[in-house]
């Protein structure tokens, strides 16, 4: 009976495994579909385990080169299962240039556009709020060139 | 209890069968060691997060559309010999070739010879076995409707992202190394190309000039492999390349970015820190050169 729990639980793993994947693929293209009129580039999928108490929310980060005179979307999307809520913030070496979630006002958006005028290497950091677990995925996708 | 085992695993292994029907070639394993040689100098780490960083496939279609270029089949490489390229380093070079041109059909909708880049793509993928990425009777149905033409870019892009990952995860970052580079130097073709054709772009020389930035990247990366033969030869023609490029001076103006809310209520975020690039005519010159023959010779069967 043990030998055929182990297998059951081994047959559950890859099932679990094939609907992760196929979740987190209908979640990307449902994001790139939400995030309006452009041109899909990117995407960024995170799965992250909630932080410990007192201690910086887990992060996930993905580097990317941008040109100049082009204007950029951003799209962050949750996965329904997750406890917490996907923020997706756009940096510049140590330099925080826009964020999906304003911490001032509390004010959440889907995405955010961003007028690039200066090529070269800038980084996206994907988070949970209050560092909550969470599976989602970060879009990046070209609005326009300019 | 023996019979109840043996009907289990035979459950599993029809499902292990099931999952694995997505790729044809029934191998998905692939030794890195095949085509490299050595350690690396810098760390796997460091070469993923070049490689994702690289500009995706249609950045520079889309470039050279928004200027109001016209479409040309002769910026194309011609895909008629791609089931001859036989060793695995030319295959991957050549399927980042023909991925940049599948962008640059994509962005100006081409769709009927986006079909014969799509199969090119696929032989390749097949032949590095990759090609479970690429569901090609899917891609052909949305070419071949005209209204499904932002699906049938997104299913392009996307399959290519999910190939390079599948690379990068499964350490086989130099075959991912070689169909970024492939994409680069088929998108530096292109728009050297555009800017020779029509020199009256000045903002398409400041974009070749600012190609410095990516290629020094993959010169890093590319010299990583270089204990491989094929790699080292690459190696010499991006240095090449880089030779030319090693005058070009961009400065860097300095500038806070401003956050508005536009009359959609989407956030909108303008960079004030601005990027110059000092190009010359005899620069550009010299890079239109030296892109073609490095390009031409890399799709020569």
């Amino acid at each position: 009976m043990k030998t055929i729990i182990k297998i059951i639980s081994v047959l559950l793993f890859f099932f679990s495994s094939t609907l992760y994947s196929q979740d987190l693929t209908q979640l990307v293209a449902q994001c790139a579909a939400n995030s309006g009129n452009v041109t899909y580039l990117k995407d960024f999928v995170v799965k992250l385990d909630a932080g410990t108490p007192g201690g910086a929310p887990p992060t996930a980060r993905f580097a990317m080169i941008l040109s100049k005179n082009a204007m950029y979307r951003f799209s962050i999307c949750t996965a329904p299962t997750s406890d917490g809520d996907a923020v997706l913030q756009l940096m510049d070496m140590n330099r925080l240039l826009g964020s999906t979630f304003i911490q001032a006002t509390g004010k959440e958006f889907p995405y955010f556009d961003f007028k690039c005028q200066k090529t070269g290497v800038y980084h996206v950091f994907i988070s949970f709020k209050e560092g909550k677990a969470g599976e989602g995925v970060g879009i990046l996708s070209l609005v326009k060139k300019f | 209890m023996l019979k109840n085992t043996i009907i289990v695993l035979f459950i599993i292994v029809s499902i292990l069968a099931c999952r694995s029907g997505g790729d044809k070639s029934g191998i998905l394993e692939l030794d890195e060691s095949e085509i490299l040689e050595g350690d690396l100098e810098i760390s796997k780490e460091t070469i993923d997060d070049i490689i994702q960083s690289v500009s995706s496939p249609v950045e520079m279609a889309a470039l050279v559309k928004g200027l109001g270029v016209d479409y040309s089949n002769k910026y194309l490489a011609p895909t008629d010999k791609a089931d001859e390229l036989s060793d695995r380093f030319s295959q991957a070079l050549n399927l980042g070739i023909f991925a940049a041109d599948l962008g640059y059909l994509n962005m100006y909708n081409k769709t009927s010879s986006v079909i014969e880049y799509i199969s090119a793509i696929k032989t390749l993928a097949d032949e590095i076995r990759v090609g479970q990425f690429f569901d090609f009777n899917t891609l052909k149905r949305l070419a071949q409707n005209y209204q499904n033409l932002d699906s049938l870019m997104y299913l392009s892009l996307r399959s290519f992202n999910e190939m390079d990952q599948y690379l990068r995860d499964n350490n086989r970052s130099g075959e991912s190394a070689l169909i970024i580079t492939g994409v680069w130097i088929e998108g530096l073709y292109l728009a050297t190309q555009v800017a020779n054709d029509s020199p009256n772009h000045p903002e398409l020389a400041e974009r070749i000039g600012e190609q410095k930035i990516i290629l020094e990247k993959l010169v890093l990366i590319i010299d990583n492999y270089k204990k491989n033969k094929q790699f080292a030869g690459l190696l010499e023609d991006l240095n090449e390349i880089n030779s030319y490029f090693k005058d070009i001076e961009i400065k860097y103006i300095p500038g806070e970015p401003v956050s508005k809310i536009n009359e959609r209520g989407e956030l909108e975020i303008t960079q004030n820190e601005q990027s110059v690039v000092e190009i010359s005519d005899e620069q550009l010159k010299d890079i239109i050169a030296i892109a073609k023959k490095i390009r031409d010779k890399i799709i020569k069967v």
